[in-house]
C-alpha cells in the first residue's frame, strides 16, 4: 500500500479543517471497503486520509417529522440493517442493504461510504435515485443539499467538493399504497450486480398504478432511472401487459457496457426479465393489488 | 462399506493429524520466516504483452526511502545462467531464458526488475519509480494469432511461434474411417485458468554471512526438484573456474558420482531408453544451448555454495508450485550477492498475472463409427498454448504426451492419430494444473455425447457399447499402456446408472420442458495413471519412469518412536495422517507414534517428483508400507534376541513384542531401540535401527477411474445454471483414509464447476490480463457448490499397496458431467457445447434469446 498520512480527526470541525487543508490530496475514510483495496492494488494513492469514525454525532439514524429518515456518515450497513426504523419507513433501503457484498463487509462499511463512492454497479445509489434522496454535504462554513438526481454524476464520481463530507443522507417518507423490489444477478452471492433494479411502485385508490421508480444499477456509468418506462406504468392496471411493455422498454432504452461478466445484450436482456419480476414482487407487498 | 478391523488404522476416516496445529494457527508457512536482517523483494513488471525493452532507469528508485539494491535483466545475467529445458521431446524447440526478462518482455506481469528494501511497502514504493521505456511490438495472443505464419515470433531462434509437432498414429485410421457408416467431427476450445492455492507462491533465502550456509526456504511441491534447480541456475561462474574448483576438490566430485549412482539405481534401465534426439535438435536449433548446458553443469558441480531447501506448511498448490519460478532463482541469486537474506511473498495480483495459468488449448476430435454406435477410430488434432515461458521443469510437451496416450480413454478403440501442436504466445506461463492432461477427457467424453444424439442413442448405452468391462481385461490400449481387470471404468458407469436413473431423470425432464423449465443431466467416465503400469509411462515418453522412483526412510528411533522420511511435499494431501496409519498398521503400533519427516532437503531421500500426479497415496504410501514391513523385520530381529525366542513365534499387539499367545512377557518397541543402540555402540538420539525402500509403482494396474454424473437446472430468462444434485462413483483401489479420499474429491469438482461456470483466466485481445484480482477471477465459494454425493467402489487388486491416487480425478470428471448436463438440458433448442467455458450471457447467446458477441468470448 502506497504510503500516506492519516489523520483522526476527534470533531467535525477538525474533520472540514483537514478537508479543507487537503483538497483533492486527501481522501475519507470510513468504513474503508472500497478505498482501502484500492490502495492495496496501488490504483488510489492519496496523501492524507482523515478517518471519521471518531467523529461524534455522525453514527446515528434519525426520523424525521415528516415520516423520513437520515442515516448519518459512519452508520454501518449492518446497523442500518438491522434498525427497526429503517425497516418501517424505508422498505425498499431495507430490501437492498442485505444484498450489498459480504456480512464482513457490511459489518465495516458504510451506508454514506457506498453513496459517496458511487459505484454504479453498487444496489445503494439506484436505491437513493429511486427514492429521491437527499444528500447532505458539509464543508467549512456551510451545508448544502444535493438531490439524488443531481449527485450521481458520472463512473465513480458525486457532486461532491474535495473539501465537502457528505454529512447524512435523507430518505423521504414511502407514500401509501406502494410496494417495493430490489432485484438483482450476480455472478455469485455477494459480488456486484451484473445488473440489478430498485423499484418502487404506488398506486392511486382505484388501484391504478399512479406512480413507480425503475432505478438500475450494473446498466450505466451511473446508477440510471428508465423514465419512459415509469411513465409508461402511470395510469395502467398492474398486471403482467403492463410490466411485460415496461421490460420492453427498459431492455429497449439502457444501453449498458460490456464485460467479462456480461455483453451489453444480455445486461439489456436481464434488465427486462428484473424489471417484470420486480414490478410483480412489488405489487404483491401491496395487498390489494388489483 | 468394507467392515472395520479392530486394531487396523487402513480404511478408517482416522481425523487429521494435521489439523490441530494448522486449525489453531500453529501451521508454519514460508510467510512466517524472516531472519534477523532480512530484506524485502518486489518485482518491477511488464505493463505490456510484446515490448522491446528500450531502457531502464532506476536512479531515482535507487535513492528511495529504504531501498537496498535494485537489479535489472541485465545484472541478473551476470548472476545466473538462463532456465535450460529438463528435457525434450523430439523435434521440440524449448527457449532458455532468464529469471528477469533482459532486452524484450513477453507478457503482462514479466518481471523486468526487481527492488530490494527493508519491507515490501518500501519495496512497492520504490517499484514505482522505476522508469522503463517500451517499444510495443504486436502481441500474438490466442492460439490462431500463434499459428498465423505472418506473426513475429516470440523466441525468434524457434523461427516461428509453434515450438512443438508432432503426429502419433496407432492401428489403421485410414481404413477405419473409410469402413465406418458416419463420421463425426467437432473441436472443443477451453479457456485458461489459474490454479489458486490459497498460500501464494514465495521463498526467503536465508543467508548466514558467517557460515556462508544457504537455506532457501520455499513454499514447494517438490523441494529436491527445486534444490538442484536453482542451483543450476544461480551456479554462474566461468567454465575455467569450475574446473580448477572441480580439480581442487575430488571429493565433492565422488560425493556427487555417489549421489548420482544412488538416484539411478533401479531406473538405469528405463533411462536408457529415453531419447536424446530432442535435445539435440534443441542444440541445433539454438547452439547458446549448449554453453548454457556446460556451464550450468560444471557449475552445479563445482558451486561454492549449494542450497538446502526447506519447506514446513504449504497451503494448497495444485500443480502450481511444483514448477520452479524465476523469481526464486532471482531472490537466490541476489541473496547470495548481497549476503544477506531476502524474502518475497508473492501477492495475488502477481500470482493471478505469473503464478502460472493452465489448461487454453483446443482438441479436433473424429469419430468413425457404424450406424449400431460402435466405434471404428478416432482422430485428434490438440494445439496447446504455451503462454510466453516455458514451464520448468516440465512444458506442454509432457502434457502432451499424456494426452495422447489417454484420449482413447477406456474404450476399445483400435484406430487412433493425434496431431500436436504446441504453440508460444504472448500469455502467462502454462503450468500443470490438477490433472495436466484434463482436457482429453473433456473433449472425449463431450464429444461422445454429441455422438450419441446424432445415432439416436442414450450417452451411457453409447458409452457401454464401447468401453472395456473388466471381464474383457487385461487389454491394451491402442496407445500402447495395459488395462487390467482393476480397471472398473465400466462398473462405475454401470453403478452411476443404477443411481442415477437416467430414463426416469428423461420423463421427469420431458414435463419439465413442457413447463418452461430445463432440466439436464450428464455422465463422464475416465480412468487416470494414478500411477498406473509401467508400460504407461513408457507410453508416454520413454525413459520417464526413470523420474518416478520414490525413497522411504524408516526408523524406530531410541526412545521407541517411528520416523518417517519421505521426500513427499504435503501441502494439503494430509501425508502426515495417511502414512502414519499405514506405517502403524504394519510396524503393530499405534499411529501417535509415528512421524512424518518432510520438507528439508538434508534430511530427506532424493526425489525429483515432490508430491504431485496422484502418487502421494500409491507410491509415496507403497514406498512407507514396503519401508516400515523391512523394520519390522529388523525390529522382531533385534525382539527375539532378547527374548530368546524365534522370530516366527513373535507378534506384536499395540506396540508390545511378544511371544504368540503370551503378551505378559513382551517387550516394547523403546525396549528394542535401547538394546539396539547400546548393541550398535549408539548413544544419544540417533536412530536405533532404520530402513528403506525404493518403490516405483505397482507391477501392473495403478488405475484409478470414476463416473460423474451432473444434474443442472437452467433459468431460461438468465442463463444462471444451477446444480441440484452431483454424483460420482469412484474406484482408487483400497482407501486408506475414506474421509481424506473424499475431500479430494470434492475439492476438485469444486474446482471443475469453478472451470465451467466461473474462473477465467481472461486475456484481452492485445494481451492485457482483465483478470488479475478477485473481482475478475472468479473462485466458486461453498455458496456455489453443491453437495456431492460419493460412492466408493474399492476394488481389490493381487498387487500389494492397492492404493490408487484420487488427487486429480475429481477436476477431470467435473468439466465433462457438467457441460454434458448443459447441453442436454438444452438439446431440444439444438444447442451444441464446444466451449468450456460457459458464463450466463453465453448460455443466453447459445439458447438464441441474445445476439452472440464474438468478442466478448
Amino acid at each position: 500500500m502506497p504510503a500516506f498520512a492519516y489523520h483522526r480527526p476527534a470533531s467535525l470541525d477538525e474533520a472540514l479543517d483537514l478537508l479543507s487543508r487537503f483538497g483533492e490530496d486527501a481522501k475519507i475514510l470510513a468504513g474503508g471497503q472500497s478505498l482501502l483495496p484500492l490502495m492495496a492494488l496501488r490504483l488510489s494513492h492519496p496523501a492524507n486520509l482523515v478517518d471519521i469514525s471518531r467523529v461524534p454525532g455522525l453514527n446515528e439514524i434519525v426520523e424525521d417529522v415528516e415520516g423520513g429518515l437520515a442515516i448519518g456518515a459512519t452508520v454501518t450497513h449492518t446497523r442500518a440493517e438491522e434498525a427497526e426504523a429503517v425497516h418501517r419507513l424505508t422498505p425498499l433501503v431495507a430490501a437492498a442493504l442485505p444484498l450489498v457484498g459480504h456480512r464482513a463487509i457490511r459489518n465495516r462499511g458504510t451506508v454514506v461510504g457506498s453513496l459517496a463512492h458511487a459505484d454504479p454497479a453498487a444496489e445503494l445509489p439506484a436505491v437513493a435515485l429511486a427514492l429521491g434522496a437527499r444528500f447532505i454535504a458539509v464543508k467549512s462554513g456551510g451545508q448544502r443539499r444535493v438531490a439524488a438526481a443531481d449527485f450521481f454524476s458520472g463512473f465513480l464520481t458525486t457532486d461532491l467538493a474535495p473539501d465537502e463530507l457528505l454529512l447524512a443522507v435523507g430518505f423521504p417518507p414511502q407514500k401509501p399504497r406502494t410496494g417495493v423490489s430490489v432485484k438483482e444477478i450476480s455472478r455469485r452471492s455477494g459480488d456486484f450486480a451484473i445488473v440489478g433494479l430498485a423499484a418502487t411502485v404506488s398506486l392511486d385508490e382505484a388501484g391504478l398504478i399512479a406512480s413507480s421508480a425503475l432505478s438500475f444499477f450494473g446498466a450505466a456509468s451511473t446508477a440510471v432511472r428508465v423514465t419512459e418506462a415509469e411513465e409508461a406504468l402511470a395510469g395502467q392496471s398492474p398486471g403482467p401487459e403492463a410490466f411485460e411493455e415496461a421490460a420492453r422498454i427498459v431492455s429497449q432504452s439502457l444501453d449498458p457496457p460490456e464485460d467479462a461478466n456480461g455483453t451489453t445484450a444480455y445486461r439489456k436482456h436481464v434488465a427486462g426479465v428484473l424489471t417484470r419480476n420486480a414490478l410483480a414482487d412489488a405489487i404483491d407487498q401491496i395487498g390489494f393489488a388489483a | 462399506m468394507r467392515e472395520a478391523v479392530a486394531g487396523r488404522y487402513i480404511g478408517q476416516r482416522v481425523r487429521r493429524v494435521e489439523d490441530q496445529r494448522l486449525l489453531t494457527g500453529r501451521g508454519s508457512f514460508v510467510a512466517d520466516v524472516e531472519p534477523e536482517g532480512t530484506v524485502h523483494a518486489a518485482f518491477v513488471r511488464s505493463p505490456f504483452a510484446n515490448a522491446n525493452i528500450v531502457s531502464i532507469d532506476h536512479s531515482v528508485a535507487s535513492r528511495a526511502k529504504g531501498v537496498v539494491a535494485i537489479y535489472t535483466g541485465a545484472e541478473i545475467c551476470l548472476l545466473t545462467n538462463p532456465f535450460i529445458p529438463f528435457s525434450n521431446l523430439p523435434g521440440q524447440f524449448t527457449p532458455p531464458f532468464w529469471a528477469l526478462a533482459v532486452d524484450r518482455v513477453r507478457f503482462v506481469g514479466d518481471p523486468v526488475a526487481v527492488v530490494l528494501a527493508y519491507s515490501r511497502a518500501l519495496a512497492e514504493d520504490a517499484a514505482e519509480l522505476v522508469e522503463i521505456e517500451y517499444q510495443e511490438l504486436t502481441p500474438v495472443v490466442s492460439i490462431d494469432d500463434a499459428l498465423r505464419t505472418d506473426s513475429e515470433p516470440i523466441w525468434p531462434a524457434a523461427g516461428s511461434n509453434i515450438l512443438y509437432e508432432a503426429a502419433d498414429q496407432f492401428g489403421e485410421v485410414d481404413e477405419a474411417f473409410r469402413k465406418a457408416d458416419r463420421v463425426f467431427t467437432e473441436t472443443f476450445t477451453s479457456h485458461r485458468l489459474s490454479n489458486q492455492p490459497l498460500e501464494t507462491r514465495g521463498c526467503v533465502a536465508e543467508v548466514d554471512p558467517e557460515s556462508d550456509e544457504v537455506v532457501f526456504h520455499a513454499a514447494t511441491q517438490a523441494g529436491h526438484a527445486l534444490r538442484w534447480t536453482l542451483a543450476a541456475v544461480t551456479a554462474r561462474q566461468s567454465a575455467v573456474k569450475s574446473i580448477r574448483a572441480l580439480a581442487g576438490n575430488r571429493g565433492r566430485l565422488k560425493a556427487f558420482a555417489r549421489g548420482a549412482k544412488a538416484a539411478l539405481a533401479g531406473t538405469g534401465d528405463q533411462l536408457k531408453k529415453a531419447d536424446s534426439s530432442g535435445t539435440i535438435h534443441q542444440i541445433r536449433k539454438d547452439p547458446r544451448t549448449l554453453l548454457y548446458l556446460g556451464r550450468s553443469f560444471l557449475g552445479t558441480l563445482s558451486a561454492e555454495r549449494f542450497p538446502r531447501v526447506v519447506a514446513k506448511d504449504i497451503g494448497g498448490g495444485f500443480g502450481s508450485k511444483g514448477p520452479v519460478s524465476r523469481e526464486d532463482a532471482v531472490i537466490l541469486a541476489v541473496a547470495m550477492e548481497l549476503n544477506r537474506s531476502v524474502k518475497w511473498i508473492e501477492d495475488r495480483v502477481e500470482n493471478l498475472t505469473d503464478g502460472g495459468q493452465a489448461r487454453d488449448e483446443r482438441l479436433t476430435i473424429s469419430f468413425a463409427v457404424q450406424d449400431d454406435g460402435t466405434i471404428l477410430g478416432m482422430k485428434a488434432n490438440l494445439v496447446m498454448n504455451q503462454g510466453a515461458y516455458p514451464g520448468v521443469p516440465f512444458n506442454c510437451g509432457l502434457f502432451s504426451r499424456i494426452m495422447k496416450v489417454m484420449l482413447p480413454g477406456t474404450y476399445r478403440i483400435d484406430a487412433f492419430r493425434l496431431d500436436t501442436t504446441v504453440v508460444a504466445s504472448n500469455k502467462g506461463r502454462y503450468i500443470p494444473y490438477r490433472g495436466p492432461w484434463a482436457n482429453e477427457t473433456w473433449a472425449r467424453e463431450r464429444m461422445l455425447d454429441v455422438v450419441a444424439r446424432e445415432l439416436g442413442m442414450s450417452a451411457t448405452q453409447l458409452r457401454l457399447k464401447n468401453m472395456y468391462h473388466p471381464s474383457e481385461l487385461p487389454a491394451k490400449m491402442i496407445t500402447g499402456p495395459t488395462l487390467d481387470p482393476t480397471m472398473t471404468a465400466a462398473t462405475t458407469l454401470q453403478r452411476a446408472i443404477e443411481l442415477a436413473e437416467p430414463a426416469a431423470f428423461a420423463a421427469k425432464q420431458e414435463d419439465a420442458r413442457s413447463r418452461g423449465r430445463l432440466l439436464g443431466i450428464g455422465f463422464a467416465t475416465y480412468h487416470e495413471a494414478a500411477p498406473g503400469p509401467p508400460d504407461y509411462t513408457d507410453a508416454v515418453t520413454p525413459g520417464v519412469g526413470a523420474l518416478l522412483a520414490e525413497k522411504s526412510e524408516i526408523s524406530l528411533e531410541a526412545d521407541g518412536t517411528v520416523t518417517i522420511r519421505t521426500q513427499q511435499m504435503p501441502h494439503g494431501q494430509s501425508h502426515e495422517t495417511t502414512y502414519a496409519q499405514v506405517a502403524a498398521d504394519q510396524l503393530g503400533v499405534p499411529m501417535e507414534q509415528v512421524r512424518l519427516v518432510w520438507g528439508d532437503t538434508k534430511n530427506t531421500p532424493f526425489g525429483i517428483m515432490g508430491t504431485g500426479g496422484s502418487r502421494g497415496g500409491p507410491i509415496g504410501g507403497g514406498a512407507v508400507q514396503f519401508s516400515s514391513r523391512a523394520l519390522r523385520t529388523k525390529i522382531l530381529d533385534q525382539a527375539a534376541d532378547l527374548l530368546e525366542a524365534n522370530v516366527n513365534d513373535l507378534e506384536i499387539v499395540d506396540g508390545n513384542i511378544h511371544v504368540r499367545g503370551v503378551p505378559a512377557k513382551g517387550k516394547s518397541f523403546a525396549e528394542v531401540a535401547a538394546a539396539a543402540a547400546s548393541a550398535g555402540g549408539g548413544i544419544g538420539d540417533e536412530p536405533a535401527i532404520t530402513a528403506e525402500f525404493t518403490y516405483n509403482g505397482p507391477p501392473q494396474g495403478g488405475w484409478a477411474c470414476a463416473t460423474h454424473v451432473c444434474w443442472v437446472e437452467i433459468d431460461p430468462d438468465t442463463g444462471f445454471v444451477t446444480i441440484p444434485r452431483y454424483l460420482v462413483v469412484e474406484d482408487c483401489g483400497e482407501m486408506i483414509n475414506p474421509a481424506i479420499v473424499e475431500g479430494q474429491v470434492r475439492g476438485g469438482v469444486a474446482q471443475g464447476i469453478g472451470a465451467v461456470l466461473y474462473e477465467k483466466t481472461n486475456y484481452d485481445e492485445f494481451g492485457n490480463l482483465q483478470s488479475s484480482t478477485y473481482m475478475d477471477y472468479l473462485m466458486p465459494t461453498a455458496m456455489e457448490i453443491p453437495e456431492i454425493e460419493l460412492h466408493h467402489l474399492e476394488t481389490p487388486s493381487e498387487v500389494e499397496a492397492n492404493y490408487r491416487g484420487v488427487g486429480e480425478g475429481g477436476a477431470i470428471g467435473a468439466p465433462p458431467a457438467l457441460t454434458n448436463a448443459i447441453e442436454n438440458a438444452l438439446a431440444h433448442l439444438g444447442v451444441r457445447i464446444t466451449e468450456q467455458h460457459l458464463p450466463p450471457h453465453r448460455i443466453l447467446e447459445l439458447t438464441g434469446v441474445i445476439k452472440p458477441n464474438v468478442a466478448s468470448r
